[in-house]
């Protein structure tokens, strides 16, 4: 048997429903206008350079935990993918379980930032954060989320300032910068980071882009606009779709000396897991970390495979370290239905019990 | 000619039709005249696609032209797979109920002129199947689009056209041979310094070839595993019966073999030298740019690198020590207030500086609250 069977009949009849669908798609995304995200209420707090510190508003009926959260984003694309719709927001999420949520938006760092390292990412502007939502709220110590690479960056600020973190949530963390599955890092191994960052001053989000949209090209590229041809014919879903393409190319540079490090101290070097990472002049240890853990990954991760977040454990020097594996992928557990019903409430509960 | 005149006529006309509609009401629609969208016999439904992107895009936003602009590609990819295969099979007279035989001949025969595509023989390969190439030339289009836009001096596609062999072989020795002759006279260094672009040049275009020479691989790989599978199906007795499940098992083949051979470390080496070359050809204009800078008096781009480098650096310094002199005024404000009396006497033997600290870091901290309570705070304004 032959197993293309594509009876012309219904081929004209998809090709026309494609062709209706495209149609009124198109209809929609020239009737779709300012495409809008960040939908929670907030307030600038804490402005420093381009860095912006928010608190969101925290809804009337909901009873606060004392102790606030901060939510660190990595330093690539925007933060407004955990607040990206209404329907779709980790951060409403993590309000509505009594959290007090601040964010920091790191802005989008030009040529004059590009002398900023890791140190002054971490035991500058993460730790001025830090101490003016101690000081807001008198309290001496704040919980964390740090999510992809601002997990990462939270992982090192807990080492090095144990005193100040109560609770440490990473979220699709990468700490295991080498495991077989690992494109991004396969990539870079011969990299010249040196010469890229002595000739760009910033790595443009271009180039980071093409990295991401090259882990799966003919799915990120390709397909994934014909199969949106489908929900197209939907305004809202249409307008919700832009909403995440506009999110997928908004990438900020990256300050030029803060790559260098952490290319090649963490994706070349692997310095968590051969305990050679430093920040400024100081040791980064790991068994520092002592206060509760909570590291969330996703089984579908094709940036930050699963193994990559796992290899924390037995790393800190925590007692009370919690795994939760979520179904989906690297965005999909911010943004997915499913991650609104089982992520944020799960993080919550567990910030809650501590 | 066709057995099947569905091919030829219906199912294009068809589509036509539709797309003319198409073109038509979105001319209509952006008060444009609208003009005949179907000028290419073999796609008409690509002609009416373009012809309505054209009508329609000038009145989209930004990312939503973009955005449409993707959905026309991949709509033409699309439909250029199901024509493939689909017309293939039709003009062959193999379509459904035909002889099995001959279809997998038909398949394995169009599967080895797929190959000989990515490999660049056979130049004159039908619409249809370029499409279907072109496929692949996704990855290698996301470069192109990335480095124009890091590179508004050098178009992406600059050095992409060079006929393949230009770079190999006794003229890429010659040309290389030339560029190392040393430079002569008052002009030594200049002339060195176009050597060295030059040069950067050649190794970009040598690291691209090597980097684009590597997809073609895959491309063929993808061919074959879309074989396999189509075996697979056989055997299973399960047939695809869509254009997109044609068009997924396609996508799901290239992803499948693009996954494997990305993670190895030759594709580790071939990347890094695509990025390391762009980065040292770029290194070379910014040279020459700085030293044309320089010549002309102007500021240089190394110049102010260094003047970041060492502001950073203060405001570094300045930061910290902000940081500690507020966690000691903070500390200061905690401790007892000492009695003035007592405060008085210590001061008038210069033993202690308590109570005026005291009292100041009171009055700061009491300040630095009122600060505190403002949005915007900028504990540097350096």
């Amino acid at each position: 048997m032959f197993p293309i069977d594509i009876r012309p009949d219904k081929l004209g009849e998809e090709m026309l429903d494609y062709s209706r669908k495209l149609g009124q798609g198109m209809q929609n995304l020239l009737d779709a206008g300012d495409i809008d995200s960040g939908v929670s209420p907030k307030d600038a707090v804490y402005r420093e350079d381009k860095l912006v510190l928010y608190r969101y508003q925290r809804p009337a009926e909901v009873a606060q935990q004392e102790t606030p959260l901060l939510v660190v984003y990595a330093l690539v694309n925007r933060p407004y993918m955990t607040d990206i719709q209404e329907d779709r927001s980790t951060i409403k999420g993590l309000l509505a379980t009594g959290q007090d949520v601040y964010l920091i938006d790191w802005g989008y760092p030009d040529q004059a930032d590009s002398s900023l390292t890791l140190d002054d990412y971490i035991n500058g502007y993460i730790d001025r954060c830090v101490d003016h939502i101690r000081h807001t709220h008198g309290v001496d110590k704040v919980n964390i989320l740090g999510i992809c690479q601002g997990g990462s960056f939270s992982l090192m600020y807990s080492a090095l300032h144990p005193d100040k973190v109560r609770n440490l949530v990473t979220m699709v963390t990468p700490v295991d910068f080498k495991t077989p599955d690992n494109m991004l890092s396969n990539w870079v191994q011969n990299v010249d980071v040196d010469l890229a960052v002595d000739t760009m001053g910033n790595i443009p989000g271009e180039l980071l882009n093409w990295s991401f949209l090259s882990l799966k090209p003919f799915s990120l590229t390709g397909q994934k606009y014909v199969n949106m041809v489908d929900m197209l014919d939907k305004p809202e879903k249409a307008k919700n779709f832009l909403r995440m393409e506009q999110w997928i190319f908004d990438s900020p540079d990256q300050a030029g000396e803060t790559f260098r490090q952490f290319i090649k101290d963490f994706y070349q070097q692997n310095a968590f897991i051969n305990g050679t990472a430093r920040v400024g002049e100081r040791p980064v240890d790991l068994k520092q970390i002592r206060c509760p853990v909570l590291n969330i990954y996703a089984l579908q991760d094709h940036l930050v495979p699963p193994d990559a977040s796992k290899a924390l454990n037995g790393l800190t020097g925590s007692e009370d370290y919690t795994e939760l594996a979520f179904p989906g992928g690297h965005i999909g557990i911010y943004v997915s239905g499913k991650a609104q019903k089982e992520v944020t409430p799960a993080i919550g509960e567990w910030l809650n019990a501590r | 000619m066709t057995q099947n005149a569905f091919f030829d006529d219906s199912w294009l006309k068809l589509q036509r039709d539709y797309w003319d509609g198409l073109a038509k009401m979105g001319s209509q629609a952006m008060g444009m005249e609208s003009s005949p969208a179907s000028n290419s016999a073999a796609a008409p439904w690509l002609a009416a696609m373009e012809q309505w992107r054209k009508a329609l895009a000038p009145a989209a936003s930004d990312p939503a032209r973009d955005f449409m602009q993707r959905l026309m590609d991949q709509g033409q990819a699309y439909f250029g797979l199901a024509e493939q295969f689909t017309k293939g099979l039709g003009d062959a007279g193999l379509g459904q109920g035909g002889d099995t035989t001959r279809a997998w001949d038909w398949l394995n025969q169009t599967i080895e002129q797929m190959q000989k595509g990515f490999s660049g023989i056979g130049a004159d390969q039908d619409e249809s199947l370029r499409r279907m190439l072109g496929f692949w030339e996704m990855p290698l289009d996301n470069w192109q689009r990335m480095m124009s836009s890091l590179s508004p001096m050098m178009p992406g596609d600059m050095l992409r056209n060079m006929p393949n062999g230009m770079m190999r072989g006794p003229m890429q020795e010659g040309l290389e041979q030339m560029l190392s002759a040393p430079g002569l006279g008052y002009s030594r260094e200049e002339q060195a310094q176009y050597q060295d672009l030059m040069r950067a040049g050649i190794d970009y275009q040598r690291a691209f070839q090597a980097y684009s020479g590597f997809f073609n691989q895959l491309g063929v790989k993808a061919l074959h595993r879309l074989r396999d599978q189509l075996q697979q199906k056989s055997e299973a007795g399960e047939t695809i019966n869509s254009a997109r499940g044609l068009y997924d098992t396609w996508v799901g083949c290239c992803e499948a073999v693009y996954a494997d051979e990305v993670i190895t470390p030759e594709y580790s080496r071939v990347h890094g030298q695509l990025i390391n070359a762009q980065m040292a050809l770029k290194q070379r204009l910014s040279i020459m740019v700085d030293e044309s800078l320089g010549a002309m008096n102007m500021p240089t781009r190394g110049e102010l690198r260094t003047l970041q480098d060492r502001l950073q650096e203060t405001r570094r310094e300045n930061k910290k020590l902000r940081q500690e002199l507020d966690q000691i005024q903070r500390r200061l404000a905690t401790l007892p207030a000492v009695a003035p009396a007592d405060s008085q006497a210590k001061a008038s033997t210069g033993g202690s500086t308590t109570s005026g600290t005291s009292t100041g870091a009171a009055k700061k901290t009491s300040a630095r609250k009122k600060t505190a309570a403002k949005p915007s705070t900028q504990p540097d304004a350096s």
